[in-house]
């Protein structure tokens, strides 16, 4: 039998305040080892999907279970569950004063003794750990550089460094490349998909962008309006499922008229 | 006429109002002001030539302001530090933040001269009063700042090191504090330039430091060694405000 990284059955979610939910009565099994993408215009609910599962959002309704640990609707998960999920930020999320090797260590927190971690302490394994994703990820010698010194895609790199040395079964992304150029965003794309081929880990990353999907994703669920339009495998993506996706017109993808620009 | 200038014309009525209530109500009479003059002059006049023999003095109570100032301003980062994570609506919830910075604001709203003589009576004469009363006041300013440098931090960071598994003393440590250290050591730059300046009155309560020479001589009529102190608070005044805008350049 497969085991399921991710369980989710019936999840609503909406912003406080909001006339419409972020997410839409979505069901829905991830196999261990998938790589799946999220595809779908911006407001289609994908960052708020992606948050949920990395267990910081509360007051939902249904029921999500993530590496075999079911979530409690009405409160965040507790902090020390979440060092086996990484979540690789839109816009990078690394602390811009501190080094590149700082921010890789940060990763490690939740690895770490709390007591020591506080005192500054970093054992020689957290050390290496942290010194062999960096250059997994190509940016060795940039370990001792101040994070606000580097460019859009070396950031990037380091965020994903950071949630690497995490050492996580599980890695979201969302939008990991949208602000990265054409050619950037495919390298970033195979050294995060590689990456966590090479260490077993199940990926879900979102994106706006239906030929990086199809690229570097196994399944591709399509989202809209908070909704799962549809969920294939990749080889089986019609045009006419993608064109559908992003149409402003077609009543039938999208469930209800709200345009998305 | 419009509502827009209609209400600058009541602004100006206001001002106009308050002003004219402070006028006829205090005893402001012109013939003092003019009698005023030569009493100043002769003041002016017996100040100079300041007198030198009182560097001893001078030294002396210079050398206690400062310190009065520099151990005040620890014992305010002592407990500011504490306070100010409590008065910071990214590290607490409201139940605490609130009360706390309710506080703060009382501990602002008490002059320095008040705590000052205050403290006088409880510990004795001498600098150690004046050393509380200056971490006492201002920590009132300072816990607030260093609340409001947590709350201004970039929150990405902070959320991306809670997805990696940090409770909420590893984030201070690892995503606030390095984002918030420049402002911390303005800040606390800033405040150490206010107690300097604010503790050399303290010596007039009592409370140790130059200001007691100022009294003294002033008490006595020795204007020419009052001089003399003055010009070395205004000096050293001016090298502190030098010292700081320096260092702030540095942390900009």
């Amino acid at each position: 039998m497969m085991q399921n990284a991710i369980h989710i059955d019936d999840l609503s979610f909406g912003h406080h305040g909001a006339e419409q939910r972020a997410i839409d009565q979505i069901s829905l099994n991830i196999a261990a080892g998938e790589c799946v993408a999220l595809l779908g215009p911006s407001g289609a609910g994908k960052t708020t999907l992606l948050t949920l599962l990395d267990g910081r959002l509360r007051d939902w309704q249904g029921r999500v279970s993530v590496l075999g640990t079911p979530f409690e609707p009405t409160r965040a998960l507790p902090v020390a569950k979440r060092a086996d999920t990484g979540f690789i930020f839109q816009e990078f999320a690394l602390v811009e004063r501190s080094t590149v090797m700082r921010n890789v260590l940060n990763g490690r927190l939740g690895r770490m003794p709390s007591w020591r971690a506080l005192l500054g302490h970093v054992s020689k394994s957290d050390m290496d750990i942290a010194r062999s994703t960096l250059s997994d990820c190509g940016i060795a010698d940039l370990a001792d550089r101040r994070v606000d010194s580097l460019s859009g895609g070396q950031r990037q790199r380091v965020a994903i460094a950071r949630c690497l040395a995490q050492e996580p079964k599980l890695i979201f992304a969302d939008e990991p490349v949208s602000n990265l150029d054409p050619s950037r965003a495919a390298d970033i794309l195979t050294l995060l998909t590689s990456a966590a081929q090479a260490r077993g880990a199940t990926t879900v990353f979102s994106s706006h962008q239906p030929e990086l999907a199809r690229r570097f994703a196994d399944r591709i669920i399509g989202m809209r309006n908070g909704r799962i339009v549809f969920d294939v495998a990749t080889r089986d993506l019609t045009d006419d499922a993608t064109a559908a996706l992003y149409d402003d017109t077609d009543p039938a993808s999208g469930a209800r008229l709200k345009v998305v620009s | 006429m419009r509502s827009r200038d209609l209400g600058g014309f009541w602004a100006g009525l206001l001002v106009a109002g308050v002003v004219l209530w402070s006028l006829i109500t205090t005893d402001v009479e012109l013939s003092r002001l003019l009698s005023a003059g030569p009493r100043i002059a002769d003041f002016l006049g017996r100040m100079f030539p300041p007198d030198p023999t009182i560097m001893d003095e001078i030294w002396k109570g210079s050398a206690e302001t400062l310190r009065i100032a520099i151990l005040g301003t620890l014992g305010a980062v002592f407990f500011s530090v504490p306070l100010g994570i409590l008065a910071s609506e990214t590290m607490v919830s409201a139940a605490v933040h609130r009360p706390v910075r309710t506080v703060l604001a009382f501990i602002r709203a008490i002059p320095l001269i008040l705590v000052a003589m205050l403290m006088v009576g409880a510990v004795g004469l001498g600098p150690l009063p004046g050393i509380i009363a200056v971490a006492f006041h201002a920590t009132g300013m300072l816990a607030k700042f260093y609340a409001e440098a947590i709350d201004g931090v970039s929150r990405a960071p902070i959320a991306a090191l809670e997805s990696a598994g940090a409770g909420p003393l590893l984030r201070l440590r690892y995503a606030i504090w390095p984002q918030m250290a420049p402002v911390v050591a303005r800040d606390t730059i800033f405040r150490f330039e206010l107690n300097l300046r604010e503790s050399l009155i303290l010596g007039i309560v009592g409370a140790g430091g130059i200001g007691f020479y100022i009294q003294t001589y002033v008490r006595s009529f020795q204007y020419d060694k009052a001089a003399s102190v003055t010009i070395a608070v205004v000096i050293m005044v001016i090298a502190i405000e030098g010292i700081n805008v320096a260092l702030r350049r540095r942390f900009a």
